[in-house]
């Protein structure tokens, strides 16, 4: 299974950097996620996700690291998350680290809406 | 008008000035060049800034989403225009849009805004998370992007409608964000 790597920029849109590494099942996503076509820039990462349950049903550690995102990138991520939400379920090992701007309150109330949501473990780490 | 009252109208006078404002359609190119602005005229204040550029994306995704006013940008695209302004006030920013919308557009437009304005933060937490849940474009559900708005503010939603002719009125809404 080949890794997913996309590099971020800040230009027009906002894409984020997506490094989705299948050996060690590392999956981070940072930068900041505003774009043209929401659901059409997450699939890759959705089907990623879903193919390395399926083939590899190894561990994966989803590491979060965005300073910003719009509402329409908050429904791709909570898709996101009810994936792994089903794998943990399943017997699948998740570990999700959500870094946060200490100072960003209301990023942190975002990732306790993502908790309350999905019912997922999420680990906050603030800097 | 007393003296003191006077000397604050003065002040007020001074420093409330316009740092944006833009009429016209808003497609990405727009969209890029004004988050821009933003993010330089309030450097000095970054959760301020950080506010007032998440209330701007979703505003501004609303009007080239929604307004029933479409205009071409350069390349000839139609996008959903209106206008928009950045102030400062002495004690916060104010952030308004206008757009037009058509008559039957008019009440779902402000239940929403109404039905945002009643809740409490932690019940308007629970409404965008139900809001969330339910698939995009659903009717009465789908859009977001007001609530989370509402939440960004520090003050409820201000809006007003004013009837342009029979089939359409324009919609204005403006969000406050304290400087600190």
């Amino acid at each position: 299974m080949e890794n997913l790597e996309i590099e971020g920029s800040h230009k027009n849109f906002f894409i984020p950097s997506v490094s989705f590494n299948a050996k060690t099942g590392i999956c981070e996503l940072s930068g900041e996620s505003f774009l043209e076509d929401t659901v059409e820039f997450y699939k890759p990462l959705i089907n990623w996700v879903e193919d390395y349950i399926e083939l590899v049903h190894g561990p994966l550690a989803l590491i979060i690291r965005l300073t910003y995102f719009n509402t329409s990138t908050s429904r791709s991520i909570l898709d996101i998350l009810n994936i792994l939400k089903d794998y943990e379920e399943s017997g699948g090992e998740v570990v999700i680290n959500w870094h946060f701007d200490e100072n960003d309150i209301d990023m942190e109330e975002d990732i306790d809406d993502y908790i309350i949501d999905t019912g997922l473990d999420i680990n906050k780490i603030p800097f | 008008m007393d003296k003191a009252e006077n000397a604050y109208q003065m002040y007020s006078d001074y420093i409330d000035s316009t740092i944006i404002s833009y009429n016209g359609p808003f497609d990405a190119q727009v969209l890029s060049v004004i988050a821009e602005n933003i993010e330089y005229s309030l450097s000095n204040n970054p959760r301020v800034s950080k506010k007032i550029f998440k209330i701007f994306i979703e505003l501004a995704q609303n009007i080239s989403y929604y307004s029933a006013e479409k205009q071409k940008n350069e390349e000839g695209n139609f996008f959903g225009s209106g206008i928009l302004m950045l102030r400062e006030m002495v004690d916060h920013y104010s952030f308004s849009t206008g757009n037009i919308v058509e008559k039957h557009q008019v009440l779902p437009v402000i239940q929403k805004c109404e039905t945002i304005n009643m809740l409490d933060r932690e019940k308007l937490r629970q409404y965008k998370r139900k809001l969330r849940n339910m698939p995009s474009g659903t009717p009465g559900g789908g859009n977001i992007g007001l609530v989370q708005v509402a939440l960004t503010a520090d003050y409820p939603l201000e809006y007003e409608v004013v009837t342009v002719d029979e089939s359409t009125s324009f919609y204005i809404l403006n969000v406050r964000v304290n400087k600190s």
